[in-house]
């Protein structure tokens, strides 16, 4: 009796305590001596896979009520249908080919550009086109913080739901930044990337970065013939190590060059250009051949088509494309998210951030990841085309530039035509970061430089690529699309999987199981062994319990 | 300062000055080389408006310069509160001494006299716009800002009181406070308030001890 008294309570519960205890963590011996006795246990259903939520996608194809995806002449500029689902601004396009202020006040008015955005003047060789370009350049924060709002401001996202902090290089417009207070939506034009920069080999080009932004920057011209100091003197090479002050903001700078050679260069910013160039601070910038009468496209707005192709390029190419990649950041990004404070977004960004255990989460091609590139990134063309692609890594990360159904082949690199015994088909090219390739793509059906119609995917083919912070698909993946595959309203008419899904944040957000459009249920999220956690917990409660009884024991035993 | 930047733009300009000359008129935008004003009205009265109560004239000037002396602020104007009485008609001369756009907007104006509620003057670097409207006659508050990316967030955010206002506006530069306002605990922060909790708990245990021996062995 006393020693039922004494040893009763601890003993059951120790004796429920093993009965809670899940059988499936037996020890394998006694799992085993327990199936000789017993045989297997019964029939038990997994968990029921759970219903998937009900997604709603946003609009793959937004219609363009403005018909801004024709071919029309704006201005006597005869601008190329864009195929694509969303098109550049045609006014915008006219605007940078003939200058802002050799446009109709209409024409500029629908451009959004301020008069002296774009500025062409005298013919200096006679051949008919313009060759002093003055171009202005803003620089603008996206998706940045506010001391007011609670989410981002300037909003630009890359892919559904992902607004990383960006700075870019833009466009001097008119007006308000936003679409509207309320949406917050950056306005077209305000994007990344920075636009592709477009002059003729010859020209008398200045640009004039005016700083609108909140912290100091330069320009920096990568790869274009340029002086180190201008005709008076003032640094012209935007490094502030070697050549000049950076420009603070509200104030501006003019850099000059005469480029003597053509070729695909580039330009970024290069104050802590570290940070700087990751944010976004970069653009292609475009050497076109001097040939009469070329009016160029001065600004390619978010890269992509050129749809007003340079002489030379029109006489040897069907089409012409600007692809810019670049990497981001998703730990750099937030940091001009967290705090309104320059001074603290400064420290954040320049000293607490760690370039050298940076990693790259984000992969975009002219601004955008999958599947958002298949809106306006497209390369759209037909059987027996050959197109002119000019490509520049502006990551941290290399690219192996991958395409489906078709051998490239190389003719520039870093802005040099490559040789002739230099140039093979081939289906990857190595970007390393900063570099350019011109790549010539043939859409002859010869088995080599095409296999044939249809919707053939190009992309990084590293894994981290193809993948946004790590979900796929998306990324860089884009498609070379022929004319028969793309419906009316620019979208390819692809026979796989629904793309819905991919038009949602939810997905991207890693809650929607990957295959669950088409296999749902079969490799959805199972449901939760409850039966085993009731175990576990009853195991809990008695583990808590003995040990207080031991406590209580301990003290009888030993009292102080 | 003002001078060097306007000579500074007067400089970037001259070579071109002479090829562009766009100026651009309709009913609510007027462009030119030197900026834009949009929605300008000097003579349709608000409905409940019998007359113009007043003409008045502000000269406001912007840029970085008008930041201040206020830690953390890039770009600012001269006045971030400019009081109106009801029905009163406004010449706002805004003064750019930046090399860069700046812009003097009002939001949440009456829609049927301004298109998206809006009066708006752009200047670009160094140049001066002016422009005139009138004022509805309700007391309300009305949001005044540079709309380009960031300019607002980082100091060009005001507020136009018409009559008693409706109160005032967060984050109005130097006149109310961040609605969200960043951190600037000192990095030690974290460590100190653990200390101190630390501190709090071992003065009050050994205090309890001291009471307890002091009743002595009886207690």
């Amino acid at each position: 009796m006393t020693f039922m008294r004494r040893h009763g309570p601890w003993l059951l519960v120790l004796l429920v305590a093993v009965l809670a205890f899940p059988p499936q963590w037996y020890p394998h011996e006694m799992r085993l001596t327990l199936t000789r006795w017993f045989g297997a246990d019964d029939y038990r259903p997994l968990p029921a896979s759970k219903p998937g939520a009900t997604l709603q996608s946003e609009e793959k194809c937004p219609p363009d009520p403005s018909g801004w995806r024709d071919a029309q002449t704006v201005d006597g500029v005869a601008i190329r249908a864009a195929k694509t689902c969303t098109a550049d601004n045609p006014y915008m396009v006219a605007a940078a080919v003939r200058g802002t202020n050799n446009v109709s006040s209409d024409t500029l008015m629908q451009s959004g550009l301020t008069p002296d955005a774009i500025v062409k003047g005298r013919d200096l060789d006679g051949d008919g086109d313009p060759d002093e370009i003055h171009i202005r350049l803003e620089v603008v924060e996206l998706n940045g913080a506010s001391p007011i709002e609670r989410g981002k401001v300037t909003r630009y996202p890359i892919a559904p739901g992902i607004e990383p902090g960006l700075w870019v290089f833009a466009p001097k417009l008119v007006g308000m930044a936003v679409e509207n207070l309320e949406s917050n939506e950056a306005r077209y034009a305000l994007r990344l990337p920075s636009p592709a920069i477009r002059v003729e080999q010859g020209d008398t080009v200045r640009i004039t970065l005016e700083n609108t932004h909140y912290m100091p920057h330069t320009l920096h011209l990568h790869g274009a013939d340029h002086s180190f100091v201008d005709v008076t003197g003032e640094g012209n090479d935007g490094v502030p190590i070697v050549s000049e002050m950076p420009v603070m903001p509200g104030s501006a700078r003019t850099y000059e060059l005469t480029p003597r050679h053509a070729g695909t260069m580039f330009y970024h910013c290069h104050v802590q250009p570290h940070v700087h160039v990751q944010m976004g601070l970069q653009g292609l910038f475009v050497i076109e051949e001097n040939r009469p009468d070329n009016r160029v496209q001065t600004l390619n707005v978010g890269a992509g088509q050129v749809r007003v192709p340079s002489r030379a390029v029109a006489g040897e190419f069907t089409q012409e494309y600007d692809l810019h990649y670049v990497d981001l950041d998703k730990q750099l990004g937030e940091r001009i998210q967290r705090s309104n404070d320059p001074r603290l977004v400064t420290r954040s960004m320049h000293r607490d951030y760690n370039v050298t255990n940076a990693t790259a989460d984000y992969f975009t091609l002219n601004g955008r990841s999958f599947p958002y590139t298949f809106r306006e990134s497209l390369v759209v063309a037909d059987e027996g085309e050959t197109v002119r692609l000019r490509v520049v890594n502006g990551g941290s990360k290399g690219i192996a530039l991958h395409t489906h159904g078709h051998k490239f082949t190389v003719i520039d690199r870093d802005g040099v035509p490559l040789p002739d015994a230099m140039r093979s088909p081939q289906d990857v090219v190595w970007l390393a970061t900063s570099q350019r390739v011109d790549l010539s793509l043939s859409m002859v059906n010869d088995g080599r430089r095409s296999y044939g119609p249809g919707i053939w995917l190009f992309h990084d083919h590293q894994n981290a690529g193809v993948t946004t912070d790590g979900i796929g698909p998306g990324g860089n993946v884009s498609a070379i699309v022929y004319g028969e595959y793309l419906d009316e309203s620019g979208w390819p008419k692809t026979q796989g999987v629904s793309l819905d899904p991919y038009f949602t944040a939810e997905y991207y957000r890693r809650e929607v199981p990957v295959w669950e459009s088409y296999a749902p249920g079969l490799f959805g999220d199972p449901g939760s062994d409850w039966r085993l956690l009731v175990r576990l917990l009853v195991v809990a409660l008695c583990a808590g319990a003995l040990g207080a009884m031991l406590f209580a024991g301990l003290r009888r035993r030993y009292p102080r | 300062m003002t001078a060097r930047s306007l000579a500074f733009c007067l400089l970037l300009a001259a070579p071109f000055a002479a090829v562009a000359q766009h100026e651009h008129h309709d009913h609510a935008m007027h462009m030119d080389q030197g900026g834009v004003v949009m929605n300008a009205n000097t003579d349709r009265l608000p409905r409940g408006c019998e007359q113009i109560s007043d003409d008045l004239e502000f000269t406001i000037f912007a840029g970085s310069a008008y930041a201040g002396e206020r830690p953390g602020v890039i770009f600012g104007m001269s006045e971030h509160e400019v009081r109106v009485p009801p029905c009163s008609r406004l010449t706002i001369h805004f003064v750019n001494e930046d090399a860069v756009r700046h812009q003097w907007m009002v939001h949440g104006l009456p829609r049927y006299l301004y298109p998206a509620g809006m009066f708006h003057i752009e200047a670009m670097g160094g140049q001066r716009q002016s422009g005139t409207f009138i004022v509805p006659p309700e007391d309300r508050t009305y949001l005044i800002h540079c709309d380009m990316a960031q300019h607002m967030e980082k100091g060009m955010r005001g507020q136009l009181i018409v009559g008693g206002g409706s109160g005032t506006l967060w984050g109005v530069t130097g006149i109310s406070d961040a609605f969200y306002r960043s951190s600037y605990l000192p990095s030690t922060a974290a460590a100190l308030v653990a200390a101190l909790a630390v501190i709090a708990f071992a003065v009050t245990m050994g205090w309890k001890a001291w009471r307890l021996r002091r009743a002595g062995p009886g207690y």
